[in-house]
């Protein structure tokens, strides 16, 4: 499928949606000075600025629209916004619905799938969603890069890790991109946990802090490591992490839309 | 416990370092058996990697 | 109900690191760095991260200020300039050009930068130069 043939599809299904009122805007991305910029549609003439990008770096055009989405409807609880998604961002937003940052009967999700290249880029567990509007769904991709760090010994792993970690920069961009994160206070700024103004960070508080809090909710969009401007492969670190949770209780963020999370429920272990 | 465990062995730092259990302020003699033999198996295990790297970190730029 | 972003490049440093300042009914609420951009390909730092904070903050200075019996007073343009020059030619008078030290910016052009540390090395008589950077 030509990615003409996808904005044409997106285009006349957004159209119709706004302007039977179903919607009152559509979280999109926009061509504008040469780039792709996330967007709020209003109306079905501006829709004539919508993009996909460049077709041969689909991943260059990704960006958090969740996280756009969950703050336009904060401003404006009452309206009901359609959002573009792929197949991570659907996951997140069944996330969000969960986690009470988005009503479900206020979000109607436009999904495109991804292509094939972009899919094994990200080892992408389900590279479509379900609310498909443009794209065929893409084939699962061969899962290899966790598989490869636990074949290597635990000597070996510590001196990868611990020089990945010593790069940090304490950016803080992998959590404000992250569709995820929405905590008014973010245990990363908790001077308890992690000191201030100090550099490098502790290794390994900093980055096991935080995959232990994206633990339930990461839904492996990729988003953290292409912020990372010293290239510390987070993916990996959050693939592994939703990997235990999916070992140890069945549970994947955001698969299933009314699956609560393993973590927030008492009972009788496995 | 089991997800941070796991994630320690990850990035290579062994599991037995970490340890939970829940001990009661009336079991005394419980407490120090299980600190004793904590301090065993981590004498056992050696220095901790990390503190290589703390000194990594420390040193002048 | 108005969303929507703005390409711009960042004050803060010489890198000039692009990203979208996001607005909402026209007011500054995040900065999401942009990916296309050949500078900055996807990634800030913190400070540019955290740039539509200052923007439109009440604590931005709309006046000139001149400190007046121990407190900080609103002052007018020319007021400032006056004081600042008459200051200046006091302390160059007194103690030589040397007592002042002049702290140039990467938030302004190669052309200010220009014209600053050329009024410190031919007006004033001073090669006391500095860059914010280095602090």
């Amino acid at each position: 499928m030509s990615q003409d043939t996808m904005i044409q599809d997106i285009k006349a299904h957004v159209a119709k949606l706004l302007e039977d009122g179903t919607i009152a805007g559509f979280v999109g991305l926009i061509e504008q000075n040469g780039h792709v910029a996330p967007h709020l549609f209003t109306s079905g003439e501006k829709l004539s600025g919508f993009s996909l990008g460049d077709f041969n770096s689909p991943g260059d055009s990704r960006y958090p629209l969740n996280k756009t989405l969950t703050t336009i409807a904060r401003a404006y609880p009452h309206q009901t916004f359609g959002v573009l998604v792929r197949g991570c961002d659907e996951r997140g937003l069944f996330g969000l619905f969960r986690l009470n940052q988005l009503r479900e009967n206020r979000v109607v999700a436009v999904g495109l799938s991804c292509p094939d290249a972009l899919a094994g880029a990200c080892e992408c567990k389900k590279p479509y969603p379900d609310a498909l509007v443009a794209g065929e769904k893409t084939q699962v991709p061969a899962l290899k890069q966790v598989a490869q760090m636990d074949g290597k010994d635990l000597a070996q792993r510590f001196d990868f890790w611990r020089d990945q970690f010593l790069k940090c920069v304490k950016c803080y961009g992998c959590r404000d991109i992250c569709p995820m994160c929405f905590c008014n206070e973010c245990s990363l700024e908790c001077e308890d946990l992690i000191k201030k103004g100090d550099l490098p960070v502790e290794v390994p508080v900093f980055h096991l802090t935080r995959a232990m809090h994206m633990a339930d909710r990461c839904v492996d969009c990729g988003l953290c490591d292409e912020a990372c401007p010293s290239d510390i492969p987070l993916r990996l670190l959050y693939k592994k992490t939703a990997e235990i949770m999916n070992v140890e209780f069945g549970f994947t963020s955001g698969l299933n839309k009314k699956e609560k999370s393993p973590l927030s429920t008492m009972g009788p272990s496995k | 416990m089991t997800v941070l465990s796991q994630m320690l062995a990850f990035t290579g730092i062994d599991q037995e370092r970490l340890r939970a259990r829940w001990v009661s302020s009336a079991e005394a003699p419980e407490f120090v058996e299980e600190v004793n033999a904590f301090i065993h198996t981590l004498k056992k295990l050696g220095p901790s990697p990390l503190k290589a790297a703390k000194g990594q970190e420390e040193e002048p730029a | 109900m108005e969303y929507k972003t703005t390409l711009t490049t960042c004050t803060y440093c010489g890198c000039g690191c692009n990203f979208y300042l996001e607005s909402l009914d026209g007011k500054l609420i995040g900065t999401i760095p942009c990916k296309t951009s050949p500078v900055n390909e996807g990634k800030l730092c913190i400070k540019g991260w955290n740039v539509h904070q200052f923007v439109q903050s009440e604590r931005r200075l709309t006046t000139p200020l001149i400190r007046k019996n121990g407190a900080l007073v609103k002052a007018s343009w020319d007021e400032a300039i006056a004081y600042t020059a008459e200051k200046l030619k006091g302390i160059k008078a007194d103690k030589g050009g040397d007592a002042v030290g002049f702290f140039a910016s990467a938030k302004v052009t190669n052309e200010e930068n220009f014209l600053m540390q050329k009024f410190a090395r031919a007006a004033i008589g001073t090669n006391n130069v500095d860059h914010c950077a280095r602090l």
